[in-house]
């Protein structure tokens, strides 16, 4: 049981609202305001939440229609942006001090007097559900897969339905429903106001005072979220017409920032497969040595849109985390081959630990970048709210002094403690779903095809790793038609 | 209406903008054998930027069967040196804790890295090593095909990349823009016979002559020129100079259209032949504008389409930044089938009303001032601000085009913008392609 952050977490129902403030010499004022709420508080709604965050950002307020924002905002080049996660929906936006009075006037407008016009809520409304049908389900087979994952692994629990929620249930949501939500959630005590730049000494008092309007308190009870535990390993295929097959897999970890061990299971992801970067093991194995995909990384923090962001985005807090490999896109021919690969590099990650060499690089390494997450202005207010949230000291101090003092023994161990090989969910987006069954099930051995002579000992590992056993019997994988997903 | 009147004024008289849109100090040098270095100091502390722009992108693949060669290369370029084995320069990389990529354009290939400033000089020279030792096997090469055809599969669930394909392939005869980035599927699938020409691609390329490195954040300029004459100062000048097709003028609207094999929501692409980037002609630049004032969130067709009438649900418009003549591109995504000669009407309309009328000197006003403050905004990290510089190195090897890029939007008068629209947005010079999906609502 973590004590420290779980309790963050449920003191927020008792806090007043709460800020960080990063003053500076910038002529560019960042805003980046937080509710503690999110998709974990509609789960009777999937996309309740994120549509009430939508009209925010993206309708009319009370005195001004959206196309009179829009227009107002243009010639300072500002905009709002919502996003809406699972236990935080944050608002942010930027503009050169020149405009900074004319432009809060909009923001303190937009998320304080919405004026919830039927218009706006249909356009979001739809646009919502094409986000869903379209831009996911229909364009990006690699996230699919990943929403599919969280989703099988936290059914059941407030995290069980993804945070843009579902196109019948968006279909049938009312205006009402919106303007409850945002009277039970939109409070005080979820309320983080993070600003950074030249703003002058007295603007975040006004913040204060304008959103001291907010209802006190969220009288929501304090968020259980407990994944189910699994038996087995089991795999979810998605079915659709497609190229190549696309896969995620993984499981829930009882590890989150400020717990004991999450320096160490960060420095084994910053080895195993660092989000897009070539020096990961995962990447040099599949990619880099077979030439099988464009790239595989592991994750064990909620990384959405990882296909167009180099960087992960903050305000992501959740107290539940899983650990997660996604493997890029590959040829069917080598689908089956390249998941039996991931595995058998997962299951010698557990056993082997991190080698000597790659342990010290990696620490070094691990020191140095975590400065690059905070490049921005806008990054770092963001991580100095989720350390807020998760009650440890600003996030750079906090890597830093922990994985210095890590010895590869700590990490190896928290390796064996939290990672597994059995007992997985495993989600592949793929065309010929019974094809891959079979293939993933089947007792013999999958194949692999190069265009170019291996050396002798990738052929050699090749043998064992199309023979590695998944686990998985015809009755542990689930096909579904990717049109039913998030239906 | 009367609130957002006063608050353009606002906007238009608070706003004292400095003379020089870039505002960060930096010095341009040119090595003796055609190396340019850019170094730009910028107020934040440790970190360093590098950007290594080489002018070469899918533009100069000029032969046939072999599109996709620059991209390739991208890819190539981490495949090590007889010095730095591909694992010995990870290992470096991640001592370092950069962040590294790279990328590829139709002009351009740029490789960056970001790390903290006592990492400068080995990672400058190892950077200096590969651009002029690359060397990879046979084997090592048809692998990393295999990561292309990667690359190649995971796009290719995205029904918009088909329409670029084929909007590209459709408008342009002759010149590689007809080709995407990534290449023909053909191309890429025959990329793993093509060693040897492989390395006649970086031969031609890979040159000084085609090279700037942008150095932003916490530097000093006469250091990295001292480290560049260290580690770059012996890589040879070449000798190749492409042949790039001039594409012959289009003389007559062009139409083509994709049949998507899954459901997904119509898409309409409309695109004009336009000029190439300039930094000395207004023509360029008022069609940028244009596109902002005829497409943008804030047109008066937006609010039609999207928000009042919601029968689209993204509209874009724009002109490609490129070294030769590229498309003035408007596209759409239509939530019925059966509202898709609608819409069409409505941006061909929206197109001929640019024609004829003059725009009100307000909006053009708050386009100006949009764009500076757009820009000056991103610049925020020494990472931005390499990018940023990069894009435009892209073009023309130098910062300075960004301060005259920008006097340009400040002479822009809204008859330049009908006059622009008059010149580049004829039938002659047009080519529609749409894309519906299958089962896609009512229509066919």
């Amino acid at each position: 049981m973590r004590l420290l952050a779980g309790l963050m977490l449920a003191s927020i129902a008792f806090a007043q609202m709460r800020s960080i403030t990063l003053a500076g010499k910038s002529p560019v004022v960042t805003f980046r305001v937080v509710f503690t709420t999110g998709a974990a508080a509609d789960p009777d709604k999937p996309g309740l939440a994120h549509l009430t965050a939508a009209m925010l950002a993206g309708g009319g307020t009370r005195d001004l229609s959206y196309k009179q924002i829009v227009d107002a905002m243009f010639p300072m080049a500002s905009s709002v942006t919502a996003q809406t996660d699972q236990e935080m929906t944050t608002f942010t936006g930027a503009t050169h001090v020149d405009n900074l009075d004319a432009y809060y006037k909009l923001f303190r407008a937009m998320l304080l007097e919405p004026g919830w016009r039927e218009d706006d809520f249909k356009r979001l409304k739809d646009e919502a559900s094409n986000a869903l049908r379209v831009g996911l389900r229909g364009n990006n087979d690699e996230e699919l897969g990943k929403e599919a994952l969280y989703s099988a692994l936290y059914r059941g629990t407030p995290y069980g339905h993804y945070s843009t929620g579902a196109v019948s249930a968006l279909e049938k949501m009312s205006l009402d429903d919106l303007k409850q939500f945002y009277k039970q959630h939109y409070t005080q005590s979820n309320l983080i106001v993070g600003l950074a730049g030249a703003y002058p000494a007295d603007f975040l008092e006004r913040i204060k005072k304008d959103f001291g309007v907010l209802p006190m308190q969220d009288s929501t009870p304090t968020l259980e979220v407990k994944p189910r535990a699994m038996d087995r390993t089991h795999a979810l295929i998605v079915e659709k017409n497609t190229r190549s097959v696309a896969y995620s897999m993984g499981f829930p970890i009882d590890v989150k920032r400020g717990d004991p061990d999450y320096p160490a299971l960060l420095l084994m992801q910053s080895y195993f497969g660092p989000h897009r970067m070539s020096g990961g093991r995962l990447f040099q194995r599949i990619r880099e040595i077979r030439g099988i995909n464009y790239g595989d990384y592991a994750y064990i923090e909620y990384f959405p849109r990882g296909m167009f962001l180099m960087d992960p985005s903050p305000n992501l807090a959740r107290r539940s985390q899983i650990f997660q490999i996604w493997i890029r896109p590959v040829e069917p021919p080598a689908a089956a081959f390249t998941l039996r690969l991931a595995a058998y590099e997962l299951d010698k990650l557990v056993k082997d630990g991190i080698p000597v060499d790659d342990f010290d690089r990696t620490k070094e390494f691990l020191g140095k970048y975590v400065n690059l997450l905070t490049k921005t202005k806008s990054a770092e207010l963001g991580y100095a709210i989720d350390s807020l949230v998760y009650g440890i000291p600003d996030y750079n101090s906090y890597v830093k002094n922990a994985v210095a003092k890590l010895t590869r023994e700590q990490v190896n161990t928290a390796i064996r403690k939290h990672l597994r090989t059995d007992r997985l969910q495993i989600v592949a987006v793929a065309a010929n779903a019974e094809d891959l069954k079979m293939q993933i099930t089947g007792a013999s051995p999958s194949a692999i095809q190069y265009n170019s002579a291996k050396p002798a000992d990738i052929l050699a590992e090749d043998k064992i790793v199309g023979a590695w056993d998944l686990g998985l019997r015809p009755e542990d994988v689930e096909i579904v038609p990717a049109a039913k997903v998030f239906e | 209406m009367k609130f957002c009147v006063l608050l353009y004024a606002a906007v238009l008289f608070a706003a004292d903008p400095p003379k020089k849109t870039f505002p960060f100090p930096y010095t341009q040098e040119e090595l003796p054998n055609g190396l340019r270095l850019v170094t730009i100091s910028t107020d934040s502390p440790n970190l360093v930027s590098i950007y290594i722009v080489v002018q070469t992108g899918s533009r100069n693949e000029v032969e046939p069967g072999k599109t996709g060669f620059a991209h390739l290369f991208e890819h190539l370029m981490f495949r090590g040196t007889e010095q730095y084995s591909p694992q010995k320069y990870q290992e470096v990389l991640q001592r370092a804790g950069a962040a590294s990529n790279a990328s590829t354009g139709d002009d351009f290939t740029q490789y960056y890295t970001t790390f903290s400033k006592e990492d400068l000089p080995q990672i400058l020279a190892m950077e200096a090593d590969r651009f002029q030792h690359l060397k990879y096997s046979p084997e090592m090469f048809k692998t990393e095909t295999g990561a292309v055809l990667g690359e190649y599969n995971k796009n290719s669930s995205n029904p918009e990349e088909k329409l670029d394909e084929v909007l590209h392939d459709t408008a342009f005869d002759r010149h590689p823009y007809k080709h995407t980035t990534m290449g023909f599927l053909k191309d890429v699938q025959d990329m793993p016979n093509q060693y040897d020409y492989s390395l006649r691609f970086f031969d031609r390329y890979y040159r000084p002559e085609y090279t700037t490195i942008v150095v932003a954040g916490d530097v000093d300029s006469k250091r990295v020129r001292a480290l560049a004459d260290q580690s770059w100062g012996s890589w040879k000048r070449g000798s190749y100079r492409p042949d790039i097709p001039v594409e012959p003028l289009q003389k007559g609207p062009r139409e083509n259209r994709v049949d998507w094999p899954l459901p997904t929501l119509p898409l309409i692409a409309i695109a004009y032949k336009g000029p190439a980037f300039t930094d000395t002609q207004k023509d360029w630049a008022a069609l940028d504008v244009l596109a902002t004032l005829a497409f943008s969130r804030t047109s008066d067709l937006y609010q039609k389409l999207v928000v009042n009438e919601q029968k689209v649900d993204t509209l874009d418009g724009e002109i490609a930044r490129r070294v030769d003549p590229n498309l003035f591109e408007v596209e759409a995504r239509v939530k019925r089938a059966d509202d898709m000669q609608y819409v069409r009407d409505q941006i061909l309309n929206t197109v001929k009303r640019f024609q004829n009328e003059v725009v009100p000197a307000d909006k053009l006003a708050a386009v100006k001032n949009r764009e500076r403050y757009q820009f000056t905004m991103q610049l925020d990290n020494s990472q931005t601000v390499a990018q940023t510089v990069a894009r435009f190195v892209a073009q023309r090897r130098t910062p300075d085009t960004i301060d005259r890029l920008f006097e340009i939007y400040a002479q822009l008068t809204p008859e330049d913008i009908r006059a622009a629209a008059g010149k580049y947005l004829v039938e002659s010079g047009r080519t529609i392609v749409t894309l519906t999906g299958a089962g896609a609502g009512g229509g066919k």
